[in-house]
């Protein structure tokens, strides 16, 4: 079939890339392997996971989808084109992608590309108008491309009766959070995409050396600040906590608006006209994270992508992960991947002791453009994918680890393979979740927000400078 | 146009014509291939950014795409995108980078010309060569691991063999630290052409200039250096246009920050474009910057090339 034709393509490419990497060799210039840029919200530091299997055998039974009232072959002979992330969920999906050829007889045809390619890639093939991709991810810029009149509402593929099922998909089982994301992150009231995959920010740490100190797992701000102090002044060579400072709409911030939740303050008190940016609570966020850093933080932790957090925290060189995405958890308790991956423990974030718990979480969504030619074809397969038999197979087969939808979590098979507790926080945390509202200007405004924000982190200016400047930016760049 | 042997009364045919034709003008009809592929390439690509930087192109409000609208790109961008301190930072980027890849490349090219053994050459060429061949976008990632304060290799021999406190490098000193990275990657480049110019010099002069008793150092100056002039001008014209052109090293090492301190005009250009979507005000930063490398070069070829090198 074309996708395992696809896949056997692609494990060769990404042969002939480590041989070419092994080389010393490679393209010249322009490309970016996001490494500064990377949202991490395309991290997963989840691999994936085995094949799904004999090639001759479905990886799921058809007869988990038959016996939805959907008309699953009335596109038959038809194909796709689905524009990816690199990302682990197409690694989790690829294998089962045969079911659907076969449940459809449509066709699947993947483009995966680099995270800052897919992006320059995504916007040509939309604002153009060329409309090559029938599927693709979907992410911050949601609202940018829906407002530009780029994206396609799927509003009318769910009231058509032949292409959807309302009882059969269960609605309900998908996060709310996931939900309001996929309606332009609450601009919306139409369905700008399907989400397929979440993540939320959760707290890790190390547990021998809470044992060895003494120290209780912290619930709020300030016993996580002295948490951090205390192993920060045992500890010679492992500093208190690490988190993202690098600049970039899906880096600092993406952090940083947490905390801004949790301690009264809300971005974008009133749209357009005040931010909340230079709020009492988000001022007061922005200091406690900024003086986090600075006194219990790495050196140059201004300069940290989630990547740097990931790899000190797996290199043992940190006591936590203040606040981050819940898929690094096999990424540091890979004992191939991390030197402490029997002492890494996990928790939800920390919140302030009089704030509510609202940890950020993000949804990459699969969309369908004004000018895609397929895109009822898509639409199937957005249902498909994100369907109950598809996710749990994904998830307790396959190796994922950000599933959409709450049953999966729920699922003792599932939560046998990554852990209760694991399993626990993140349930409990997405329940809670409150995502950033990604209006049309977000790329824009979140770019500047994130400058002046590291540059706090760096020392050169002060957290309520920062946000002051950052607001008014803000402020300026919407009100255009 | 009629050959010796030809009169008047014998006007040539056709065939005959378009052969005299040919050959009359065969350099041209060798550069016209290529004057079409650079026309494709360059001019149309150029033309069309200059029409993108005089008209609204904020792909967000598609209502007003492709509204003439005068120089307001340029207006907007030079005085709210921070186009100007993106200018800054790259003039810095760039002399910074150049001097030491040049004065870098140049003292190794030395120092390997001076191996006795062919052999030991070859080695040194083969170890000196290898970060030229790695992408600037692997490179950049090698190099913020090694600089990582906490895992990275760099700080700790810093800390370790030196009484000096390692600097946080890409918060401290981001700008020389992507100069550093940048003559870690492309020194290579000038050591090689170097390298090859001074293996040209003839022998007899040096053998001539030691026979005279002038010093190392003199012979450098005075033979040596004259020598390798054209060599070392269009290694530094190379390396000029091609720093002007950085963007993936600097873009993967540190995204332009911390704020914008490393915020080079290409990343400006690419973050306007593609960030903020408004191709209007890229195009205008982009023709400017086009418009101001050109006029450098043309200088610096006429000036220093024509009058100084090639005299």
């Amino acid at each position: 079939m074309t996708s395992q034709r696809n896949r056997k393509r692609r494990n060769f490419l990404k042969a002939a890339g480590v041989g070419l990497l092994g080389g010393l060799a490679g393209c010249t210039r322009g490309g970016d392997s996001g490494g500064g840029t990377g949202t991490g919200d395309s991290n997963s530091g989840d691999g994936g996971g085995d094949s799904g299997g004999d090639s001759e055998e479905l990886a799921i039974p058809l007869s988990e989808y038959e016996n939805a009232d959907i008309d699953w072959r009335q596109f038959e002979g038809s194909t796709i084109n689905i524009g990816a992330v690199e990302h682990a969920w197409v690694d989790a999906i690829e294998p089962a992608v045969p079911v659907f050829e076969e449940l459809t007889g449509i066709e699947v045809v993947w483009n995966v590309l680099p995270e800052q390619e897919f992006r320059t890639k995504r916007l040509t093939d939309v604002s153009t108008g060329a409309g090559e991709w029938d599927v693709f991810f979907l992410d911050q810029v949601v609202n940018q491309f829906r407002e530009s009149g780029w994206l396609q509402a799927l509003d009318p593929y769910f009231e058509d009766d032949s292409m959807y099922d309302e009882e059969w998909y269960g609605m309900d089982d998908l996060f709310e959070a996931t939900r309001w994301q996929a309606h332009g992150g609450g601009y919306s009231d139409t369905w700008t995409g399907m989400p397929i995959t979440v993540e939320v920010q959760t707290q890790f740490y190390r547990s021998d050396l809470y044992d060895e100190y003494d120290l209780e797992v912290a619930e709020t701000l300030e016993e996580f600040r002295a948490n951090a102090q205390t192993i920060h002044e045992e500890e010679d060579d492992i500093v208190g906590t690490v988190g993202r400072g690098q600049q970039g709409y899906g880096m600092n911030i993406y952090i940083l608006n947490t905390f801004i939740r949790q301690f009264g303050a809300e971005l974008w008190d009133s749209y357009p006209g005040d931010s909340g940016l230079d709020s009492e609570g988000a001022i007061a966020a922005a200091e406690w994270y900024v003086n986090l850093l600075q006194d219990y933080g790495p050196e140059g932790a201004s300069s940290q992508v989630w990547s740097d957090v990931l790899s000190t925290m797996q290199s043992g060189g940190a006591g936590h992960i203040v606040s981050d995405a819940n898929l690094f958890w096999p990424g540091l308790t890979d004992p191939e991947s991390s030197d402490v991956a029997d002492q890494i423990a996990v928790a939800k974030a920390p919140s302030p002791a009089d704030g509510e718990f609202s940890p950020n979480a993000f949804a990459w969504q699969i969309a369908t453009s004004q000018n895609a030619e397929n895109s009822e074809e898509a639409f199937l397969f957005m249902i498909w994918a994100s369907s109950e038999p598809t996710n749990t197979w994904m998830h307790v087969e396959n190796g994922a680890g950000f599933s959409v939808r709450q049953s999966v979590w729920e699922n003792d098979e599932y939560r046998d393979r990554v852990g209760g507790n694991f399993a626990d926080v993140t349930l409990e945390s997405l329940q809670e979740a409150a995502p950033d509202p990604f209006d049309s200007q977000y790329p824009e405004w979140g770019q500047t927000y994130s400058e002046e924000l590291q540059t706090a982190i760096a020392g050169s200016q002060s957290a309520e400078e920062a946000m002051t400047d950052a607001a008014s930016a803000a402020e300026d760049i919407v009100s255009e | 146009m009629s050959t010796p042997t030809q009169t008047a009364s014998q006007a040539p045919s056709g065939l005959a014509r378009l052969r005299e034709l040919w050959n009359d003008y065969l350099p041209y009809w060798f550069m016209t291939p290529m004057v079409l592929v650079m026309l494709l390439i360059t001019i149309f690509p150029g033309a069309y950014d200059l029409y993108l930087s005089l008209v609204k192109y904020q792909l967000t409000d598609p209502n007003t795409v492709g509204q003439f609208n005068g120089l307001a790109n340029y207006e907007r961008v030079f005085t709210s995108g921070g186009a100007i301190n993106s200018f800054v930072i790259t003039i810095t980027f760039v002399a910074g980078a150049l001097a030491l890849e040049t004065g870098i490349g140049f003292v190794l090219a030395a120092l390997v010309t001076g191996v006795k053994s062919d052999r030991m050459q070859t080695f040194y060429r083969i170890i000196f060569i290898i970060p030229m061949a790695v992408a600037p976008v692997s490179l950049a990632t090698i190099g913020r691991i090694m600089l990582n304060t906490e895992i990275g290799i760099i700080p700790y021999m810093i800390q370790q063999f030196t009484p000096f406190v390692a600097p946080n490098f890409l918060s401290d000193v981001p700008l020389l630290t992507v100069i550093l990275v940048d003559t870690w990657n492309w020194t290579p480049f000038m050591f090689i052409i170097f390298y090859a110019g001074m293996s040209s010099v003839p022998k007899t002069l040096l053998e001539a200039s030691r026979v005279d008793g002038a010093p190392l150092w003199r012979r450098y100056v005075h033979v040596i250096i004259p020598y390798m002039k054209p060599v070392l001008f269009v290694a530094i014209l190379i390396r000029l246009i091609d720093l002007f052109r950085t963007f993936g090293l600097v873009f993967s090492l540190t995204s332009g920050g911390p704020g914008t301190a490393t915020e080079l005009v290409s990343i400006n250009i690419f973050q306007t474009g593609f960030t903020f979507v408004d191709l209007g005000g890229a195009a205008a930063i982009a023709i400017v910057y086009l418009v101001g490398i050109i006029a450098l070069c043309n200088i610096l070829i006429i000036k220093v090339g024509f009058e100084g090198v090639w005299d």
